[in-house]
């Protein structure tokens, strides 16, 4: 298990709003919805492609080349042509920083 | 939306002042200065490729940062202490060896020097075969502009191979050709190998680091020019360290009557990008070109192939094989392209997968664009898993589960070792294939 990273701060971002960061060898989007922050990755499950240039609506991110949407909170894959979820990261903040610890594949 | 970098490296900055300092610190001639500044104003020009356009769709470059890595090379650091594969028990012709971007040792045999054979370091011999390299430099085969990987390599190349043989001599041993990395540094290589009318050669290539975690940063060219019936088999064998970005433009000219065989296996680099573009310009050329990719990890491999077809009567056959393990990817997109000019053209090309766990994936994208009217051009492309029946059935013979696998992943790549010619490369192969399969139950 990998440690937790501070990645941003939490004026960084609008409310709502994202962003596609780096965290060690790998890119995620980190979202902020309220005082609510999510993090998963920036892989749409159905092509690899990238997912954090989508339209963010409620806790939905739909991946901006085919429409699937995934859960930002779960990473769940809800509509087509994605099936598979997408991964996860715990995230956390402390004060003013945003911290995030990846998940294992 | 813009990725906010977090790096902490310190950067090596690729600047205009850096690329005028290297350009004075090396002894190029003027023709050469010349085109180095060309390529670098295209580089500067140009920007890294958009994953919006359909060859870059499926690559994410986005955590490269070029400046992390000594593109600049001006001078020598330790040379690394690697282990090549491909000239174990071989009596080689000429040998040429670059560490980091740095020819290190170059051996020819004193026959092939006297009837006119040159091996050894690109950069160097380029002030000493100065009409023979600048005529065919970046010329003919590999577009300098094609992206800005290209550009950059244009620029900034170093050390490299050059591999001539003169019109009509037969070298019936092979050249071996090593660019090795150590930890953290770059390769610019370019190879450049020129066959005359009727030559022929064997050449064996390695690129390979020191360790196999190790990071890195190569942007490589390769030209092959065959002349008029010679005869050229290649081999390349890319076995980098895990953390190395590898990009790299293959470009082959084969002229009338003339054949290449190429083969390529790669097995190393953190994310591998290749252009490979075979141009058959002369009646009656052949080209052959067999592909190992294996790959595991988090690994990305893109191999991106042209067969142009210029000229009548031509014959491609592209045969890739991949296998797959953990979470890696392959992007594999293939075009046959026939001119209006290159009738009876016969072109082929084939791509098979095979995943060996869930987590794999791979996209094959075989295409044809066909201009003349009387050609046979076919395509195919598979993609599955290993059949478990195969396994059980192996395994009631007494085999171990990762033997069986070993043995299945063996007889998949068997079409390939089948084809390849040279015994120490088939070995090598073979080798560094089973060493990497792993058992998945």
């Amino acid at each position: 298990m990998s440690e937790f990273v501070k990645v941003a701060q939490v004026d960084d971002l609008s409310d709502p709003g994202k962003v596609v960061l780096p965290v060690e060898d790998r890119l995620v989007v980190l979202i902020r919805r309220g005082q609510e922050f999510y993090c998963i990755d920036d892989v749409c499950t159905h092509d690899g492609g990238t997912l954090g240039e989508g339209k963010l609506v409620g806790c939905e991110l739909m991946c901006p080349r085919h429409g699937a949407k995934f859960d930002i909170r779960s990473g769940e894959a809800l509509t087509m042509p994605a099936t598979e979820n997408t991964l996860t990261h715990e995230v956390k903040v402390d004060g003013k920083d945003v911290l995030v610890r990846l998940s294992e594949d | 939306m813009n990725v906010v970098n977090v790096d902490t490296t310190v950067a090596m900055e690729l600047n205009q002042a850096a690329f005028d300092a290297f350009l004075a610190n090396g002894e190029n001639p003027g023709w050469l200065q010349d085109q180095r500044r060309e390529a670098w104003a295209a580089y500067l020009q140009m920007a890294w490729p958009a994953r919006n356009s359909e060859e870059w769709s499926r690559t994410d470059i986005r955590l490269l940062n070029v400046e992390q890595y000594p593109v600049l090379i001006s001078s020598t650091s330790p040379a690394p202490n690697v282990q090549p594969q491909l000239n174990q028990g071989v009596e080689l012709a000429g040998q040429s060896i670059s560490c980091n971007g740095v020819s290190s040792l170059v051996a020819v045999k004193e026959k092939w020097q006297q009837q006119g054979v040159v091996c050894g370091s690109l950069e160097e011999l380029a002030g000493q075969h100065d009409e023979l390299i600048r005529t065919h430099l970046m010329t003919r085969a590999m577009n300098s502009q094609y992206d800005r990987f290209a550009a950059l390599h244009a620029a900034c190349w170093s050390g490299g191979h050059f591999v001539y043989v003169p019109r009509g001599v037969v070298v019936d041993e092979p050249f071996h050709l090593v660019s090795s990395l150590s930890d953290g540094q770059a390769d610019l290589g370019h190879t450049l190998c020129i066959l005359e009318e009727g030559a022929e050669a064997t050449v064996l290539t390695e690129t390979v680091s020191e360790q196999e975690t190790d990071t890195g940063l190569h942007c490589g060219g390769v030209e092959l020019l065959v002349g008029p019936g010679a005869h050229l088999r290649y081999v390349n064998l890319q076995n980098w360290g895990s953390g190395v970005w590898h990009f790299a433009h293959h470009n082959a000219v084969i002229e009338q009557d003339a054949t290449l065989q190429w083969t390529v296996a790669s097995m190393g680099s953190r994310l591998a990008k290749v252009n490979q573009h075979v141009a058959l310009v002369g009646k009656g050329a052949r080209a052959q070109v067999n592909g190992v990719l294996f790959t595991e990890g988090k690994q990305h491999m893109s191999y991106h192939t042209l067969q142009h077809h210029c000229a009548p009567y031509g014959q491609s056959d592209f045969l890739y094989k991949a296998a797959l393990q953990d979470r890696s990817r392959t992007v594999w997109r293939g075009m046959i392209k026939v001119e209006e000019v290159a009738q009876q053209t016969d072109g082929y090309q084939r791509n098979d997968n095979l995943l060996l766990n869930d987590g794999a994936r791979a996209d094959s994208i075989p295409g044809l664009e066909i201009e003349a009217d009387d050609v046979r051009c076919t395509h195919g492309s598979t993609t599955g898993r290993v059949d478990e029946e195969q396994l059980f059935y192996t395994q009631c013979r007494g085999f171990t589960r990762t033997e069986a696998m070993r043995a299945i992943v063996t007889g998949f790549f068997q079409q390939i070792f089948d084809r390849v010619t040279i015994e120490s490369v088939r070995d090598a192969l073979a080798e560094a294939i089973a060493q990497r399969v792993r058992d998945y139950s």
